[in-house]
Order: structure tokens, then C-alpha cells, then sequence
């Protein structure tokens, strides 16, 4: 299987590890990734909110570039995908909005038709490829392990731009993978709330009072792991776990891991490999309890 | 507690707040008390918009003259003259105030066709003008920092040496039962459409201002002229507003005729209210309904009219019908809309107790006679509340302060606990043998549906009253499961239980009183109008445990005689 | 009887004509409740009977009418415009008069019902709603003109009215606040509410305080704090989209000068960045957005352990520029004029 393969920024930079393990696991699936090279960061909402006809065009080019290779679009980010599922919305409501957007890629030689689907790997995974498949290549079922699902809100809102309406079955995709990879899905609170990543710069304790909030809710509920979607979410619970914790006063100490990686241990890609060594919170344990 | 204050109003609605702004700004120190937050008021579902001459080409006597004439000559034209030639500034101080109408093409206020308008003079904000206007009013209320005792239930009036002083009223929040010492106040506490079933209304029109006016001597005015609104929806009562026939939607029977070119056909579709009613039960009970509605077709107005001006309705048509105006045709029929009758007030608001006035729906001024016309309500709020917080203010500055204190408000807590004291009302299984409120009020509502509405007779009303008498009887026998203090629902649902039932005997009484047929209230009896025996108001005098007290008055006619009502 | 049939937007058959009374069904309800003279909440479930349209509104109100009288809630229109019964239904913030029953629960199961979320309860579905007034109070919620008033009215365009409908739709009903998750961690934040009610006159041009208005929400629980979630969006009953007004209030402020702000930092830095290289440099981002050196400071310690822990891309320490940069370049200069202006897609304005 094909897809049109768009990293987004993170994982270009502060998340190397979703980079790699996406790489390790789409080999093990089979997939082909060509990837969009020349295409630019979405805006990830801030551009939108700026200057929403500039981060449309530019959505419309990354969108333009998969069309022409006549391949549906895979992103590995939650707010990658939330945002490129939103642009393109708008983009096919309107002709002429499409019309004027399409004038200023000219001279580049882009066009957008309006054709290109948006996927996240998750739903790749779930509606693609399909559970039984990914059972089929589990060679470590993950039955030791309680694994905490975090969505990130692009993912999850509005659902009318997700296709919810049409596919309900999409809201508890991460769920259902965490099964199907032998794992238990932790049931909490804060699964489908917001890790405040979009306030860090603004208010940065609201910030790492919701990361904290969420994660603490995980740990108390048994989670061994968190897996998200989202590598914006990955660097606030992850990444700023530590400071979260005295935000909220609690000890903190929940591996969080990106969707690759809990995939990737489950097919028995070494821990190395997923670069399950780079997750600020430390994932041996973790690790060893997958596999022991 | 005992509070003070120089003016109270009672109600929170446009005319309780548009009065409470103008006592402000006359300089005295005035309260609101609302049984729900301001924003939650009742105005908020008026629709279609609120009528003023302001156009070059229209002149305030025009609309006085259709006022007049859509009242079916029951309206008093001294106080129809003030509504409709205060109605421009009062419009355009609305619209000062930050009301964002709609424009025409020069950014100047737009205006839209209504029922019973012989010109376009309805000024509108899509089809949310209620609600425009009283988020407004509250904004203001804020601007002029007024004190609003919210989820307050006023129990009782204060009456000291023949005037009304204050209130009593339950803080429905703690169950504290407060007094609030006034000198003079002012019933703005709405209408009382949940004495019948179905009802546009909301759940807290129960007729609380009449009730406490009627308790305390002020009588209640041509209260048999309820008016059904042509266009609700089946399931659940909710209106469609009338400004969709006045963007041209049409009405059809099941043969997809528009029957109204045989009972109106000058104005069709935006003849008068009752009217429409009329001839659509009409079409109804001749066959020619479909599941007892006739259907409302706006298809051919086209998305865009519909979503710049219909969003509410076309909200209200997928959600509450299902189905999408914009394709289908909507099944609707006629239901109890609004009360014409109400508290007998002059022109100043003042009722016959000193110290005491009512404005809006619960009052009758008369500016509505035996019929009103749409976005005429609107602007009777903001024209007489703003009168009537003058008055009340200015008396105000020279009334004196009851004596009440801790002793009423503890006498009131008696009241309830009495109340409490009725054995528990049964649960289904069970047989114990006191009443339960809300079935109560659905047997009420129906009576009155059935036999007080758009047709009657002599014997339906007589049928309809004993049945009100009866239910009134049953009452006393109201147990309340609730016991506790703190947000007692049971118990304030109980109290509007006692006051829709006098409010439904005064419509019935007043239905067997006038024996002609004038505006909404018809008689197969006596289907004729009757200027020489009828151009009067019928009035209902609280007496008691006794049967009430009737009495008549003439209309006031100025300068336009009586002539026969055509649309 | 329930027909497994039924898909969730279409509960109601479309039959004009020959259309059947209607059908009962059974509902299940499981209401908290909360009696203050007990010390924590507890669940009760309901069972009753309603026609098959009904709304949880309807099917809570029978429940009070017939079954337990005891039960409290806020409710009035029905019809969904005085914003009495917001409540969560099924862990989401609905209006009870809006949600039909057979939508919430297509099999028979039982439907949650519990109070509004983010304000104290009082009684069962029954909430503290006077810090949401107090918020409200607290924008300064009404015109405030300048000079004379005009002769009449004054002259606006319609579209400046049309462009208010949206907020003025609002019913303060209080979904979006109760679903706020800004509002979950921090009580100060005003608010979804508080603040489309602040743009509907920030937004009007009658009203004088613009820039006033727009310095005071940039303050502290302002603007500034919204996580933007879409929480608000997704539970309005009235499309009012909140979120979409803080943005453009964001925009706005911006305009009028309130540039000292992290959030300006940041959509400027990073503006910048995707201008300058096609895509993000999270190190300047991190740094740059941040106005104070504490801010700035604090950033240090993530980054660091980031290192530490070998997440350096592989092409090394420094940003570099995507293939195809130069277009991307291109296209913010050609369209950098529209910054801080928004999108009117319907009435799609030339400029």
C-alpha cells in the first residue's frame, strides 16, 4: 500500500524517534511511503489563526503534491492532521476560494484539484490495513501491558471535518489498536482533553497543569504507558513530564510513548531500533515488561 | 431578610427590564426579582420582530389604524395612539442601545412585512428579535447597575392600608423566604400559556403577575382573549414565526391549496392571527388537514433568504420535525400563543391598587383589544415599560415605606410547610390519596385546549369551567414529594399550579361573559360581532372562595369608528 | 419497540402524508444526583415512557412529573433559545431540549445525564451559574458609544450586523464553559462565553472602546489562555463557535497594537520560521516566543534533556531549509498583506 508521506516538523526535529520508529514499522507493514519532501509546515493552527488564506495555500500545495502522485496523504501527527483535514475542508467547499488559492501556486506548477484524502497513521492502521492484519503481524502481544490512549484534540474536533458523522467507529480507534496489539486500554478522564501544548508559550503552568492532570489520571488508573498520536502532545507529556509534576504536585515518573513505538514493540522491532532510548522519560522498564 | 427598595419589578423579561432602566434613570433606587435569570425569559422566543412607523412613506396613525382594527375594535385607541406614535423613538433608542437590526442598502434600520400590517414596518434581527432585544435590555440592566434577585419566587404582595408595598418571595436557591419592602412595584412577570396544552409557551408562563394582582383586588381585563398563533409545531408547541409568511412562505391544505385567498383574500397569508388560525382549524376540521396540520412551504424562498433571516426556524423545523424547510413543506398547526386579557392597566401602567402596575403580556392596557398583531408585543414592552417605570418611579418619590418585617416573611414560611404537610404524593404503585402537580396541570391544559380555544360554545365553556372549578378543589390536595429547602422545584411548581388555575377561571369566565364573537374569541353561539352590546371589556373581580365579581367597561374610542373587520 | 434502523441523524421517519400518532419508547436515564444535605453525589436510574421524538428534556421532565418530584433541573422554552437545560449528556455538554433520546441511546441503553461541568453543583443537574454572570459582567457587556447620539440611528453597513448575528446568536446557556478545557485547569480563564459576548462588542462598530476593549482582554485570563481545543465549537447548540471569535479577537488585539505578549511572539516567530525555511525551528521557537528572560530560562532545562537524551536530527545542530523553500518564501510574500485580517469564506471578499 501507498501513501503520500508527510512527517510534519517534529519529527524532523524535536521527536526523531517517531521518525525512525514510523520508518522501522512501516517496513514491517509493507507500506511504501514516498515522502513529500518539498512540502512545507502546515501551520499547525498558529499559521491559520494569522493569516488563514496563507496556511490554506500552503496546505493546498502539500495537498497539490499528493494528488499528483495520486496517492492519499499519511501524516504521523494529530495536529497535522487535524489542520491539513480542516484546510482541505474549506479548500473543497469552495470553488472559488479553491480558484483564487490554486492562482497563487502557479508559477511553482502545483495545482490542487481537491481530491487528495487525509489519513493519519492510525486510521491507516485501523481502517486500511484493518486489526486483523496487524494481529496477524503482532509477534509480541503486548498482554503485560496497560497502555493509557491519548488522542490530542485535532484529532478528535470538530468532528465534522473528521468524518466522525460517517465513521462514529473513529473515536475509539486507539483503543481498539492498543488491543489488537494484546495490550489493555487504560479507561481515564483525560484520553480525549488537551495536553495544553497550545498554551505553553502563553500561560505555561495552564499548560503543564492540563499535561500533568492527564497523566497523573493515567497513572493512578494502572497505566504502565501513554501512546499518542500527536508528537505536539509527545513533547508536553514527555517531554515536560517532569515540570508537570510539580505543577500539579504529584510524582510523575509514566513512559509516554509515540503510536510507532507501541506498535513497533509489538512486532518485535528491538527497543533500538524505535528509538525507544530518546523518550525523556525513561522506557527500559517499560520495555521490559513488554517483552518479559 | 428584609430588603428595601423604592421601586421593585417583578419579572425580568423586556418590560420588567426596559421599566427598571427608565426608574433608574429617573433617579431612584429599583430591584428586579425574576423566578430564572433575565437572559431566560420568555421574550427571548419571540421571533419575528417589532413593529414601528419609521419609514418615509408610513405614518404612526397607519399603524394605529391596523392596531385598532387587528384588535377587532376591542382596543383602546387612547392607548393604542401613545404605542404607535411613541413606537419611533423607542425603536431607535433600541437601536442606540445596540440592537443590531437589520439594514437596508444605506445601512439605515430595514424593515420586513408582518400580519395584519397594511405596510412593511417590522424591525428585525434574523429571526431571533426577541432575543436580540432582551439580551440588550440585560446589558443595559448591567450598564445601570441594577440589583436583580434571580431564581426568586414572589409569593405574595405586600399590601399595607389599601396599597401594595413590596412582596414576599422564596430564594429558590436556600428556601429563605425574604420580604422586600417597596413602594410601589411593578408585575412584568409574563403570560400564562401553560394553563393550556399544547402551548407555544415556555414552562415558567404560569400567570404569576395576574395572580398576585387578582389576589390583592386589581382585576384582571378580557381575559377570554387568548390568541393561537397559526404556525406550531405538532410535537412539542413551538412556534415558527409569522416572519416567514412576511418573507412570503405560503400555507396549504392536503390539497395543496392556499385556502387562504377563500378567508382572506387581501392579505392571504399575513391576514390577521386569528383569522389565520381560524381558517386553517377551518381547513382541519373540513378534512382537509393532514394528521389534524395544515402545511407551511417556504421552499420557493429560496437558502438564501432562509439562512440570512429563517436560521432560527429552520433550526427549529430539522430538530423539532425533522425536516429540512428548504425541501418539504412543515406540518403545523394553530396553538395557544398569547393572552391579549390581563391585569386592567391605564396608560401610565398604574392598576386599579395604588402603588401597584403591571406592563407586557401579563398586563392589558388595552393596546391588543380581542387580537394581537405580531410584533406588536415586542414593542409593548419596551413603550409602556419605559411609561410605566416613569410612573412608578415618580410615585415612588412620595409614597411612603410598609411597616412589614420578619413576622410576614415568617408567616409566609408557615404557608409552605402547610403545603409540605399534605401527605407525600403517591408514587404510580402506590394509592395514597393526595394530588400530584403536573398531572394537574395537563388535565387543566387540556380542558382549556379543547374547550376555550379557537371555537367555542356555551356549553363547551360551561364544561370547560367546571372542570377548572373541580381541578381547583383537587388542589388543596397537592402533595409535594420534595421536602427540602434548597431548590425546591416540586414547590414552586405547585405555587404556578394554584396560579394558572385562577388564571383559568378568569378565561372562562370572561369566555361565558362576552356573548358575541370579536377577535380570538369566537362563539358558534354567537358568531356575530357586537358593537352595540359589546363594544366593552369584560372584567373579573377576585372574590374569594366566592364566585368573582364581573363588571364591564366601555372601549375609549378616539377617532376610528368601529367598521366590519376584512382581510 | 425501537427499530435497530435507526441511524443517528435520522430518527424520524420523513412521511408527510398518512403519518402514523406517535410510537412509544422506553428511555433509560442515569441522573446525578446531589442533595446537598447528603455528602456526595450518588447515580439514579429512571425508566419511562415517551413517543419516540422525544427529548431528553421531555423524558427528564416526565420523570418529574410522574415518577419523582424531587428531581431538580433548569428548564423552560423547549425549543432550545433560553439556554435553561445545558447539561451533559453522555459525558458531553448538550442542551436537553436539543438532544433527541434515541440519539443518545439507539439500542435502549442507558443514557448518562449530569450536571454542567466547571461550576459548582447546587442540586442534582442544578449549577452555580454566578461566576458565569460575574464573567460576563466582568467584559463590560454593553454599548458604549461616544458623543451625541445621531439623529435617528446610527448608519451601519448590514454586513457589519450580519457579521454579529453569530455572537449575538449566543444563548448563555453555558455548554461551552461547562466543556472548557482551559477552564478544567484554571478557574481565572473568562471563559468561551464571557469572551464571544466581548467580541460582539468589540465587533460593533458603534461601540467606541474598541482598543480599550482589546487591551483589557489581552490581560490575564483573557485571549491569551484560550488552549484552543475546540471544545466550545463542537458543544455550542447554536453554532456560535467561540473559539473561532477568541482567534479573532487575537487577530484584532494584534492589529490595535497589544504586541507584548507571548502569543504574539510565538505566531510572529513562528510565522517567520516556516517564511524563512519552509518549516518549524522548534530551538528559536522555544526561545524566541518567550518575551522574559525567565521564560526563556525555563525552556532550557527541556531542550537540555532533550539532548542529553540524542535527540539531535540526524543532519545535525542547525535549521536548515526544506528543498522548495524558495516557493514557500514566495507565497508568504505575496499573501503576508492578508496577516491578521481573517476569512470571510461565504461572502468571499476581494481583499
Amino acid at each position: 500500500m501507498q501513501y503520500a508521506f508527510y512527517p510534519g516538523c517534529v519529527s524532523k526535529g524535536g521527536a526523531p524517534e517517531l521518525y525512525q520508529s514510523t520508518m522501522a514499522v512501516a517496513g514491517k507493514l509493507g507500506l511504501e511511503l514516498p515522502e513529500l519532501f518539498e512540502a512545507s509546515c502546515n501551520g499547525a493552527g498558529v499559521l491559520s489563526e494569522r493569516n488563514p488564506e496563507l496556511a490554506d495555500t500552503l496546505n493546498a500545495r502539500t495537498l497539490g503534491m499528493a494528488e499528483e502522485l495520486g496517492l492519499p496523504l499519511m501524516n504521523i501527527c494529530s495536529t497535522c492532521h487535524g489542520v491539513l483535514s480542516q484546510s482541505n475542508a474549506r479548500l473543497k467547499k469552495d470553488p472559488a476560494y479553491l480558484a483564487r488559492v490554486n492562482e497563487h501556486l502557479k508559477p511553482e506548477g502545483v495545482q490542487y484539484k481537491g481530491t487528495t484524502e487525509v489519513k493519519h497513521m492510525l486510521w491507516v492502521l485501523v481502517e486500511d490495513l484493518g486489526l486483523d492484519k496487524i494481529k496477524q503481524l503482532v509477534v509480541k502481544p503486548l498482554g503485560n501491558l496497560s497502555a493509557a490512549p491519548f488522542y490530542g484534540c485535532y484529532i478528535v474536533r470538530p468532528t465534522w471535518v473528521l468524518g466522525y458523522d460517517e465513521k462514529p467507529q473513529r473515536q475509539h480507534y486507539l483503543e481498539d489498536l492498543i488491543g489488537a496489539l494484546g495490550a489493555h486500554s487504560v479507561e481515564y478522564q483525560g484520553f480525549n482533553k488537551c495536553c495544553g501544548f497550545p498554551v505553553l508559550t502563553m500561560n505555561r503552568e495552564n499548560a503543564l497543569k492540563m499535561t500533568g492532570t492527564h497523566v497523573y489520571d493515567a497513572q493512578t488508573r494502572g497505566a504502565d504507558c501513554m501512546v499518542t498520536p500527536c508528537p505536539l502532545c509527545h513533547l508536553n507529556l514527555d517531554g515536560q513530564q517532569t515540570d508537570a509534576a510539580g505543577v500539579v504536585n504529584q510524582q510523575l515518573n509514566l513512559p509516554v510513548l509515540h503510536l510507532p513505538q507501541l506498535v513497533g514493540l509489538a512486532f518485535g522491532i528491538p527497543a533500538k531500533e524505535l528509538g525507544l532510548n530518546k523518550n525523556i522519560v525513561g522506557t527500559r522498564r517499560l520495555v521490559e515488561k513488554a517483552l518479559g | 431578610m428584609i430588603l428595601e427598595h423604592d421601586v421593585l419589578v417583578i419579572g425580568a423579561g423586556l418590560a420588567g427590564l426596559r421599566a427598571a432602566i427608565e426608574s433608574r434613570r429617573a433617579g431612584v433606587d429599583v430591584a428586579v426579582l425574576s423566578k430564572v435569570y433575565p437572559v431566560r425569559s420568555h421574550t427571548n422566543a419571540a421571533q419575528g420582530g417589532i413593529n414601528a412607523a419609521l419609514s418615509e412613506g408610513d405614518s404612526w396613525e397607519s399603524h394605529a389604524f391596523d392596531t385598532i382594527k387587528g384588535s377587532d375594535y376591542l382596543g383602546d385607541q387612547d392607548a393604542i395612539e401613545v404605542l404607535c406614535s411613541e413606537a419611533p423613538n423607542d425603536i431607535i433608542e433600541l437601536e442606540n442601545m445596540g440592537v443590531v437590526f437589520n439594514r437596508d442598502e444605506e445601512g439605515r434600520l430595514g424593515s420586513r412585512a408582518f400580519g395584519g400590517a397594511s405596510y412593511a414596518r417590522t424591525y428585525f434581527v434574523a429571526d431571533i428579535t426577541g432575543q436580540a432585544l432582551l439580551h440588550v435590555g440585560y446589558d443595559q440592566a448591567l450598564k445601570h447597575d441594577i440589583t436583580i434577585y434571580s431564581e426568586w419566587f414572589a409569593t405574595d404582595l405586600l399590601m399595607e392600608d389599601g396599597a401594595c408595598r413590596g412582596c414576599v418571595a422564596i430564594e429558590m436557591r436556600t428556601g429563605e423566604v425574604h420580604v422586600v419592602r417597596a413602594k410601589a412595584v411593578i408585575l412584568a412577570a409574563g403570560g400564562a400559556g401553560r394553563a393550556y396544552e399544547p402551548s407555544t409557551n415556555a414552562l415558567i408562563c404560569t400567570g404569576d403577575g395576574m395572580a398576585l394582582a387578582y389576589h390583592v383586588g386589581a382585576p384582571l381585563m378580557d381575559m377570554e382573549m387568548v390568541q393561537y398563533h397559526p404556525t406550531t409545531l405538532p410535537s412539542n408547541g413551538a412556534l415558527l414565526t409569522e416572519g416567514a409568511r412576511g418573507e412570503g412562505a405560503y400555507l396549504l391544505n392536503s390539497e395543496g391549496e392556499r385556502f387562504m385567498q377563500r378567508y382572506a383574500p387581501n392579505m392571504m397569508e399575513l391576514a390577521s392571527r386569528d383569522v389565520v388560525s381560524r381558517s386553517e382549524q377551518t381547513e382541519i376540521n373540513e378534512g382537509r388537514g393532514l394528521n389534524g396540520c395544515v402545511l407551511l412551504d417556504c421552499r420557493h424562498l429560496g437558502e438564501q433568504v432562509i439562512k440570512a433571516k429563517l436560521r432560527q426556524i429552520l433550526e427549529l423545523a430539522h430538530d423539532f420535525a425533522n425536516i429540512d424547510l428548504m425541501k418539504e413543506p412543515v406540518p403545523i398547526r394553530p396553538g395557544y400563543h398569547y393572552i391579549m386579557g390581563g391585569i386592567k392597566t391605564d396608560i401610565q401602567g398604574r392598576t386599579a391598587v395604588e402603588g401597584l402596575y403591571a406592563v407586557g403580556e401579563t398586563a392589558c392596557v388595552s393596546v391588543h383589544g380581542g387580537n394581537r398583531l405580531g410584533a406588536n408585543s415586542l414593542l409593548e414592552l419596551v413603550t409602556f415599560g419605559r411609561r410605566s417605570g416613569a410612573a412608578a418611579a415618580e410615585y415612588s418619590k412620595t409614597a411612603k415605606h410598609s411597616r412589614y418585617g420578619e413576622e410576614r416573611a415568617t408567616e409566609e414560611e408557615r404557608k409552605i410547610a402547610a403545603l409540605m404537610d399534605v401527605a407525600q404524593a403517591p408514587s404510580p404503585a402506590g394509592n395514597g390519596h393526595s394530588e400530584m402537580a403536573g398531572p394537574l396541570r395537563l388535565e387543566m391544559g387540556r380542558a382549556m385546549h379543547n374547550n376555550v380555544g379557537v371555537y367555542r360554545t356555551e356549553e363547551g365553556l360551561q364544561t370547560a369551567l367546571a372542570n377548572v372549578l373541580t381541578l381547583k378543589q383537587r388542589f388543596r390536595n397537592v402533595g409535594l414529594q420534595d421536602k427540602g429547602k434548597v431548590w425546591n422545584t416540586n414547590l414552586i411548581q405547585a405555587l404556578e399550579l394554584g396560579n394558572m388555575l385562577e388564571v383559568a377561571e378568569a378565561i372562562c369566565r370572561g369566555a361565558l361573559l362576552r356573548k358575541e364573537s370579536r377577535g380570538a374569541h369566537y362563539r358558534l353561539d354567537y358568531p356575530k360581532r357586537d358593537d352595540e352590546n359589546w363594544l366593552k371589556h369584560t372584567l373579573v373581580y377576585y372574590n374569594g372562595e366566592d364566585e368573582p365579581r364581573f363588571d364591564t367597561l366601555p372601549v375609549t374610542i378616539t377617532r376610528w369608528a368601529p367598521q366590519e373587520r376584512k382581510y | 419497540m425501537l427499530s435497530r434502523e435507526f441511524t443517528l441523524s435520522e430518527a424520524e421517519g420523513k412521511h408527510l402524508a398518512g403519518r402514523q400518532p406517535k410510537e412509544t419508547m422506553n428511555v433509560n436515564l442515569n441522573v446525578k444526583r446531589y442533595d446537598p444535605d447528603e455528602r456526595s453525589p450518588r447515580y439514579q436510574t429512571y425508566t419511562i415512557d415517551v413517543p419516540e421524538a422525544a427529548t431528553v428534556l421531555d423524558a427528564l421532565i416526565e420523570v418529574r412529573e410522574t415518577k419523582d418530584e424531587t428531581l431538580a433541573l433548569r428548564c423552560s422554552c423547549r425549543s432550545s433559545i433560553c439556554g435553561s437545560c445545558a447539561m451533559r449528556i453522555n459525558g458531553r455538554a448538550r442542551l436537553a431540549c436539543k438532544t433527541k433520546a434515541i440519539d443518545m441511546a439507539p439500542a435502549g441503553e442507558p443514557i448518562t445525564v449530569e450536571p454542567a461541568g466547571n461550576m459548582p453543583v447546587l442540586k442534582d443537574l442544578i449549577v452555580d451559574f454566578e461566576v458565569f454572570w460575574d464573567k460576563i459582567k466582568a467584559i463590560k457587556p454593553w454599548l458604549q458609544t461616544e458623543g451625541p447620539p445621531p439623529e435617528r440611528e446610527y448608519i451601519v453597513p448590514n454586513e457589519a450586523m450580519l457579521n454579529l448575528n453569530t455572537t449575538v446568536a449566543c444563548i448563555m446557556c453555558g455548554a461551552c464553559v461547562s466543556d472548557c478545557l482551559s477552564l478544567e485547569a484554571d478557574p481565572n480563564f473568562l471563559g468561551p462565553a464571557a469572551l464571544a459576548k466581548a467580541y460582539r462588542y468589540v465587533g460593533d462598530p458603534r461601540d467606541a472602546h474598541k482598543e480599550e476593549r482589546l487591551r483589557e482582554l489581552c490581560g490575564a485570563g483573557g485571549i491569551w489562555d484560550c488552549t484552543h481545543c475546540f471544545n466550545c465549537v463542537e458543544v455550542c447548540p447554536k453554532e456560535v463557535a467561540p473559539m473561532d471569535w477568541i482567534i479573532e479577537l487575537r487577530r484584532e488585539a494584534e492589529v490595535a497594537g497589544n504586541i507584548n505578549y507571548n502569543g504574539v511572539r510565538h505566531s510572529k516567530v513562528f510565522a517567520e520560521s516556516v517564511k524563512e525555511s519552509a518549516w518549524l525551528d522548534e530551538g528559536r521557537l522555544a526561545l524566541d516566543s518567550f518575551g522574559d528572560i525567565g521564560g526563556k530560562l525555563a525552556m532550557v532545562p527541556v531542550g537540555l534533556r532533550a539532548i542529553m537524551k540524542g535527540k539531535m536530527p540526524k543532519t545535525g545542530p542547525f535549521h536548515y531549509k526544506r528543498p522548495g523553500a524558495e516557493h514557500v518564501h514566495r507565497l508568504f510574500e505575496e499573501l503576508e498583506h492578508k496577516d491578521l485580517k481573517g476569512i470571510k469564506l461565504d461572502t468571499l471578499d476581494a481583499e
